[in-house]
């Protein structure tokens, strides 16, 4: 009944998608290009990213292998794997932020409302807009809480006052650190714990008003609590982001999170809803990794 | 048979586990009292030199040390354009050479950290930052002060320029590169430029060490003597033209202390003790500039 159709070794043709689950659309297939993923509850969410045979390059050895996945439009897409797999490698081309490192280099595509964003005409600056960015240690900038998050503002909109007052209270506000940072809104950044840091970064990057948000382990420098508070932030932020996060804790994946691919070895092993995933994944190594016999 | 009964140790092991101990205390104790030797032996020579500048220099310290000029022999007089001169020349020089060298840090870290390019001019930088004052001198001597027909003000502020370049490239160099990569990534990932990211963030992160690495080489100017004989030379009266050749602190100290005059020694030490505290107050002020960016 539930017994899924899945591309393993025994499967000839690749472009084969799972009945019953969320499909995982195969490499080289425009034509049966994946335009909506349905979720738990059986909603069918449109596809923002639709990532097509990506491969990942550190110089000469290769990273990533073949990835393609669908990021869904304001849910929550998960990467899990054990440490080495590629999931961070995976999320930083999103923003192009590899590029910055000379010797790294992507081929294949990563659509973004159907544009390829590693075309080289894509403008980079204007892909990071679109894509914020989260990443693991939280690092807020030598300045005032208000600039951390105003600065990013002031360089594309040219805003009065009360404008820009009104845009850091909203951000602040969606990265539910207002009530703690409204007094102190010209003390430096730095003053503030490391679980206040990563939702300023939160902030930073929401106040730029992106479409997908990328969070890479953002919670793994910080204590349970502060943990708790950006997961539910996070929860809050899927109703107006796209959100992909990567992390190495399965429970984090398994309680924020719609979809979830699992990532060994530079391949994604297997993508799916989150439910099916923990509770009946397809392949043998997704079982074994979710059950803690390796990772 | 066996009366100790702790597993695995022997009496014997254990006197010679003794012994060893015993020798290692003694080979630690003279490691520390090899160190402590050689670092009384160069605090007492820094001691020495401080106390001598002390002693001639603050009894000739008057207050028309800084009113007057530099006298001819046998009548009174004070260092007052010697200053004003030291001051012109290593503003101007601190004027030329800060700017280029904080732009030249700023390429060596922020844009040819792992080049080829990066690695040798980094290299290049290293020779220049120990190449004999002298030769620097003799360097605007013959590109400067030759040309020109004359010593001049402004080759000595070029030449002292040449001695803070190198020095605050470094520093800049290195204090760019302690800020942490995932600053210049958070950044970049806003979407904003590289060199905007370099402007506002990186320089604001880096902006006490390479204020330090600025107040080091003026420090570092203040006291040289080599490059300024070949080039601004000396003058005995006020002049603030930067074509004609200046009085500075150094040279007079030079032209002073191999004088036979007594009041002219007396100046000359009164000049070094000046200069002495200047470089020392800059030294404080360094560290706490320094210290003050790394905490806050």
């Amino acid at each position: 009944m539930n017994q899924p159709v899945h591309a393993d070794e025994s499967t000839t043709d690749p472009r084969v998608t799972y009945v019953d689950r969320a499909p995982v659309r195969v490499a080289d297939d425009r034509a049966n290009a994946m335009t909506v993923l349905t979720d738990d509850e059986g909603v069918q969410a449109p596809v923002k990213v639709d990532v097509r045979n990506l491969n990942f390059f550190y110089g000469d050895t290769r990273a990533l292998k073949g990835i393609s996945l669908a990021v869904a439009e304001k849910r929550v897409t998960a990467l899990i794997g054990p440490s080495g797999c590629g999931k961070s490698t995976l999320i930083r081309i999103f923003n192009r932020i590899y590029a910055i490192y000379p010797k790294q280099r992507a081929e294949g595509e990563i659509l973004l409302d159907g544009q390829n964003v590693l075309a080289p005409g894509y403008s980079i600056n204007r892909l990071r807009t679109r894509v914020g960015m989260v990443f693991q240690k939280p690092v807020p900038f030598p300045m005032s809480i208000y600039d951390n998050v105003a600065y990013a503002i002031r360089h594309y909109e040219r805003l009065s006052r009360i404008q820009m007052d009104e845009r850091v209270e909203v951000a602040l506000r969606s990265s539910a650190l207002w009530d703690e940072v409204k007094d102190k809104l010209n003390r430096s950044a730095l003053g503030l714990s490391g679980g206040q840091q990563q939702r300023l970064c939160i902030a930073r990057a929401v106040a730029l008003k992106p479409e997908v948000l990328l969070l890479d382990e953002p919670t793994s420098a910080l204590d349970p609590i502060s943990t708790a508070k950006i997961e539910q932030l996070i929860d809050d932020l899927k109703a107006q982001y796209s959100v992909l996060i990567v992390t190495h804790n399965m429970q984090q994946a398994a309680r924020v999170s719609d979809f979830t691919g699992f990532m060994f070895l530079g391949e994604l092993v297997e993508f799916g809803r989150t439910k099916d995933i923990f509770t009946k994944p397809v392949k043998k190594q997704t079982e074994d990794y979710i059950t803690g016999r390796f990772g | 048979m066996s009366i100790v009964n702790v597993p695995g140790v022997s009496p014997q092991l254990t006197t010679d586990n003794d012994m060893r101990w015993r020798f290692r205390q003694a080979r630690d104790l003279l490691a520390k009292v090899l160190a402590v030797a050689a670092t009384a032996f160069g605090l007492f020579w820094l001691a020495w030199i401080l106390w001598t500048t002390l002693s001639n220099g603050l009894p000739a310290l008057k207050w028309s040390l800084f009113t007057q000029m530099t006298p001819p022999p046998g009548s009174d007089g004070g260092l007052l354009n010697a200053f004003a001169g030291s001051a012109l020349m290593s503003g101007l020089a601190i004027l030329l050479g800060a700017p280029i060298g904080i732009l030249a840090g700023t390429f060596l870290s922020e844009y040819a950290r792992h080049s080829r390019l990066g690695e040798v001019v980094r290299f290049v930088n290293d020779i220049l930052l120990s190449a004999p004052s002298i030769i620097i001198g003799l360097f605007i001597y013959e590109l400067i002060v030759r040309p020109m027909g004359h010593f001049s003000a402004m080759a000595g502020g070029v030449a002292l320029s040449f001695i803070v370049l190198p020095v605050v490239v470094r520093t800049t160099d290195e204090m760019l590169q302690l800020v942490p990569g995932n600053m210049r990534e958070a950044a970049l990932a806003l979407g904003i430029p590289q060199w905007k990211v370099v402007r506002q963030i990186l320089y604001r992160a880096a902006r006490s060490g390479i204020t330090t690495g600025v107040l080091l080489a003026l420090a570092r100017i203040s006291g040289e003597t080599a490059p300024l004989l070949f080039t601004a030379l000396n003058n005995q009266y006020w002049t603030a033209q930067l074509n004609q050749p200046m009085a500075n602190v150094p040279v007079v100290i030079f032209q002073y202390a191999m004088s036979p005059y007594d009041f002219w020694h007396a100046l000359a030490w009164a000049g070094a003790f000046v200069v002495t505290m200047f470089v020392l107050l800059l030294s404080i002020l360094a560290r706490g500039a320094f210290f003050k960016g790394v905490s806050s």
